[in-house]
């Protein structure tokens, strides 16, 4: 169940319309809102993945002596990969599974956001397929008339 | 770091009040690209403010930060249900742990609309 | 000429496809015990299934999104999940009764036990599925299922009393000898068996499949607005068929040979073998369609690559999935359960699982990010709105009204 406050715990908060905050120079995406559960479609349009998760990181830049970040505080984060698979979990119920069981798909990958995340290269390149794979050598590809297009 | 450990995270503010929960992180397209010689087609989103509300820990369906307004009753119920919502700046942001995000005494509440895309 | 002949072929296809075994079973069990004063239910189901229908295949055509991508990306993966397992399992206890109603079939019309028609009946739902494309699959069935017309001829054959059949459709009421609450509980049902969740799932990824663009729609609207009440027609003629035969006689429905009682009054050995026909045809379309619906929304929620219109080796989860649900279904009937009382179950938990379905085709269909310019209009909305309250109150219903009345009993 989502959490919730109690009315007793709840500290005053602004109730006069709140100001618009300055505009940032690039497009803008809520996460859970554009990013999260989103189907994620390779380049020739075949679906790959939802995106169940994404991965954080703190931005390095090229003048970077250790000390990323702002002024004296948070490091600057930018999203570097989006995650599909058993994390799916983690956000029905709690706990985590170990690193080596995310699938990464690297934004860099990413060339559209939309009503779909499209990327710029084939699913056969991503290790998130790999069950697909294994049922296509397997199973599927074993019955007879697998391979070919239905009459 | 996983966005689910931001999403649904307490928010104090400096005193150590309770103000509500994330419900979402707003991203900006204007980090620099990754790829060789950073030469993917979209730039890298940064974590650029927090969405919280003070009454639940999720958001449902988006209607609190855009206009759309129909189904008229759905829509309305979940603006009420929201209201209060609103967006900090991730420079606001003093120390996230496990499962709190400490605001520094200088935070300042903003509207928490969407911006209209660039025409 | 063509598109003429596109669109009644589409129109026909949805009139033999509307009636799948759920509708057979349960306008005639209500036939059989309440005469013809639910017919309003089954009105009412059919404008529901018409408005959702349209709805859905709108925004799939639109956005190209079928129905359970959408159901996860506005819902998250919590209540998404929920919804899966829900609409999973409704749609799995359908596609069990649905094989169950082609071996009940099969029985009736060749006198060998179903059971040995079962693994035969799964088998053949299997093959038509991995080996037949789209179209020809969906145009066959609904074609064939044609044939339950008979039902309609039947009733004129008997020469019943019309106007007490228009005064009950027209006057409905509890008959003296049932209590309310169990007449509730088959509104319930007849209500589910006229919206099945499925036929939402079916014909959105049905729009994905044939590449429904814009262009397209008024096609669809036609079939559906043509076709659907048409089906409905037919639902209510087996409705009275039952009320006609089996109600004076206080034959209660248990079976299939019940069901077509009054079609073998009726026409004899040549209209019993046509409607036969037509049961095998509608039942075996329906485990198509609800076969597919459980591939569809296993792998829309997860993301996997699905489509008839993709060789099998492609979307080798989807046809995975497909495979062992009807193995599931086939294992299910082999353990001698009734298929009658499989129907009569799925049909109340399709009730209960409406709401989980509609919400989101509403809200999406109100959404200018997936939609453009072709939002719901408000007279959709507010027809959309109404049918959602009206489908809560039957989900939130159905559960106490089994407990109450003992599943009708």
């Amino acid at each position: 169940m989502s959490p919730r406050l109690r009315r007793a715990e709840r500290a005053s908060t602004p109730e006069e319309p709140l100001p618009a905050p300055p505009r940032p120079a690039g497009r803008v995406l809520d996460a859970r809102l554009h990013l999260l559960d989103r189907q994620v479609v390779d380049a020739d349009g075949a679906p790959v993945a939802v995106v169940d998760d994404l991965e954080l990181e703190p931005l390095v830049t090229a003048a970077d002596d250790g000390s990323a970040g702002t002024a004296d505080g948070v490091p600057t984060l930018v999203v570097t990969h989006l995650l599909s698979g058993p994390v799916l979990l983690t956000r029905v119920l709690t706990g985590r599974p170990p690193h080596s069981r995310w699938h990464r798909i690297a934004w860099r990958h990413v060339s559209d956001v939309g009503t779909v995340l499209r990327l710029g290269l084939q699913g056969d390149a991503l290790d998130v397929l790999w069950i697909e794979r294994w049922l296509r050598e397997h199973v599927v590809g074993r019955i007879p008339g697998g391979r070919r297009a239905p009459e | 770091m996983l966005l689910s450990d931001l999403l649904d995270a307490r928010v104090l503010d400096a005193d150590g009040r309770a103000l509500g929960f994330v419900v979402d992180v707003r991203l900006v397209l204007d980090a620099p690209p990754g790829g060789l010689d950073g030469a993917a087609p979209l730039a890298t989103p940064r974590v650029h403010a927090l969405l919280v509300s003070p009454r639940t820990g999720t958001s449902f369906l988006g209607y609190e930060r855009t206009s759309t307004n129909a189904p008229a009753l759905v829509a309305r119920y979940l603006r009420h249900r929201h209201r209060g919502t609103f967006l900090v700046h991730w420079t606001d942001v003093a120390a996230p742990t496990a499962s709190t995000i400490t605001l520094r005494p200088t935070w300042t509440p903003w509207s928490p609309t969407l911006p209209l895309p660039l025409p | 000429m063509k598109k003429l002949f596109a669109v009644a072929l589409g129109v026909l296809t949805a009139i033999g496809g509307f009636v799948d075994i759920g509708d057979l079973v349960t306008n005639a069990v209500v036939g059989a015990r309440f005469g013809m004063s639910l017919a309003w239910v089954v009105v009412v189901g059919v404008v529901g299934i018409c408005l959702f229908a349209q709805m859905s295949g709108r925004v799939a055509a639109v956005s190209g999104r079928a129905t359970f991508e959408i159901i996860r990306e506005r819902l998250g993966p919590r209540v998404g999940g929920a919804n899966l397992v829900a609409s999973f399992l409704v749609t799995m206890l359908t596609l069990t009764a649905e094989i169950g109603g082609i071996a009940l079939a099969l029985e009736l019309a060749s006198s060998v036990e179903r059971r040995l028609w079962i693994p035969f009946a799964g088998l053949a739902v299997w093959l038509v599925l991995w080996r037949v494309k789209f179209s020809v699959l969906e145009n066959a069935a609904g074609l064939l299922g044609l044939a339950l017309v008979v039902f309609a001829v039947a009733l004129f054959q008997l020469g019943p009393d019309w106007d007490e059949l228009v005064r009950q459709v027209t006057h409905p009421s509890v008959p003296p000898d049932e209590a309310a609450p169990t007449y509730w509980y088959y509104a319930v049902a007849l209500f589910g068996a006229a919206m099945t969740p499925y036929e939402v799932f079916f014909f959105s990824s049905g729009a994905r499949e044939e590449r429904w663009t814009v262009e397209d729609l008024s096609t669809s609207r036609a079939n559906v607005l043509v076709g659907f009440p048409l089906g409905g027609l037919l639902s209510l003629a087996i409705a009275a068929c039952a009320t006609v035969v089996l109600l004076p006689r206080g034959i209660e429905v248990t079976s299939l040979s019940q069901i077509t009682l009054p079609v073998a009054l009726a026409g004899g050995k040549f209209l019993l073998a046509l409607v036969i026909l037509g049961i095998v045809a509608a039942t075996f379309g329906a485990a198509l369609e609800t076969a597919l619906s459980t591939g569809y929304t296993l792998a829309q929620f997860f993301g996997w690559s699905w489509g008839k219109y993709r060789r099998p080796a492609e979307a080798a989860r989807f046809h995975t999935a497909m495979l062992v649900a009807v193995v599931v279904g086939t294992l299910v009937l082999l353990t001698n359960v009734d298929p009658v009382a499989v129907t009569e179950y799925s049909v109340v938990f399709s009730a209960i699982a409406l709401p989980l379905t509609y919400l989101p085709i509403l809200v999406v269909a109100n959404d200018p990010e997936y939609m453009g310019e072709h939002v719901n209009g408000r007279a959709t909305n507010a027809l959309g709105l109404g049918y959602l309250v009206v489908i809560v109150v039957a989900s939130l219903a159905a559960i106490p009204l089994m407990v109450a009345t003992g599943a009708g009993g």
